[in-house]
């Protein structure tokens, strides 16, 4: 990443591969909501550490956030980030319940996470086929926080040598429904490799 | 009317003096360490993101070590004496707690981190609100001294 080119290269590619991920981790969201979504254009950026929350919203908006870590060869964190409304929405379909995102219970919590499982695993499969390897994740934790403090742990963990992130994004949201979301992935600088090696030729 | 609080992002590290506002938003495993001279009325935050620096580090205010000495360096060359400097700790939380591949809880660690050098420089801790499960801003007053700090869903409090 030397030159400005080569920099937009890396960040088309990335946005490439993203889209594939969430274009699959929409499709079964959608069928495990019984909702139709369509996703936005996947928008991929490099961002010093602190613009990031400012990049994704604001650092104090309420967020339901699913992450987790990948833990082979590989690293890159994944998150999936539901608006409040969104996330209030959701969790009362799934559980059928009234829902205090303030306090949820074990319950509510399970389903949260659930839901980021289903969403990362599928979004995983389908970007571990394009560059023909295994992605593991750790089984996903979730809160609903400030966006802020959600995104403090990924970034902890991508950050040890870094100063800058690649982040990028792909916002989902319901056609008929009011209901919208977000998938995030901060890869580290040998999964970026890794996909450069090999995606990179066939742009 | 107070003046706007000014940001202090990850990694950044600010020293401003009264009537200024300095303000850290959306806290979660990171810690904002806040250091105040009552008698200058200056005032000073680094946001700090990991424990401990790795070696030939190039970003000092990122990591709690690094972090910390420079921003007491720093206040002390502005003019604070170090005798009355107050150090107040926020943030520090397990945001994530369920997650596996944690062996480190990141937010714990940053705290003892900063706690360590605070001590080995002699700088006594007045107040913190640090640990648990949840995320906080903290908005510091440089007037007085006082940090606000609010959580989501919570009440404001002050110490």
């Amino acid at each position: 990443m030397e030159n400005g080119s080569d920099e937009s290269r890396v960040l088309e590619v990335i946005r490439e591969f993203a889209n594939v991920g969430a274009g699959n981790a929409a499709t079964a969201l959608a069928s495990f909501l019984d909702m139709e979504l369509v996703n936005e254009v996947t928008t991929c950026n490099m961002l010093p550490l602190a613009r990031v929350a400012h990049w994704l919203g604001s650092e104090e908006q309420i967020v339901a956030g699913i992450y987790t870590q990948l833990c082979g060869d590989l690293r890159s964190g994944i998150l999936v980030v539901f608006p409040s409304a969104s996330a209030q929405t959701m969790l009362k379909h799934v559980t059928k319940q009234e829902v205090d995102l303030s306090n949820l219970d074990s319950i509510q919590l399970s389903a949260l996470r659930e839901i980021g499982n289903i969403c990362l695993c599928w979004y995983l499969v389908a970007v571990s086929k394009m560059i023909d390897t295994d992605l593991v994740p750790a089984p996903p934790d979730a809160t609903v926080d400030m966006l802020g403090s959600v995104l403090s742990l990924p970034l902890a963990n991508l950050a040890i040598k870094v100063d800058t992130v690649i982040a990028v994004h792909t916002y989902f949201k319901g056609v008929e429904k009011d209901f919208e979301g977000y998938f995030l992935m901060l890869p580290e600088e040998r999964m970026l490799k890794e996909i450069m090696d090999k995606m990179g030729e066939n742009g | 009317m107070k003046p706007e609080p000014k940001l202090v992002g990850i990694a950044q590290l600010v020293i401003a003096r009264a009537p200024e506002q300095l303000c850290c938003l959306g806290l979660g495993s990171c810690i904002a360490v806040f250091l105040y001279d009552p008698i200058t009325k200056l005032g000073g935050i680094v946001h700090i993101l990991l424990p401990r620096a790795p070696a030939n580090c190039e970003r000092e205010e990122k990591y709690a070590d690094t972090g910390v000495r420079k921003l007491v360096r720093d206040m002390l060359t502005r003019g604070a004496k170090r005798e009355t400097l107050r150090a107040k700790l926020v943030g520090g939380a397990q945001m994530f707690p369920n997650l596996n591949v944690n062996v480190h809880d990141i937010g714990k660690e940053n705290c003892d981190a900063a706690k360590r050098i605070l001590r080995d420089l002699r700088i006594r801790i007045s107040a913190e609100d640090t640990e648990g499960t949840r995320g906080r801003s903290a908005t510091y007053d440089l007037d007085d001294g006082h940090v606000t700090i609010k959580m989501a869903f919570g009440p404001e409090k002050t110490i």
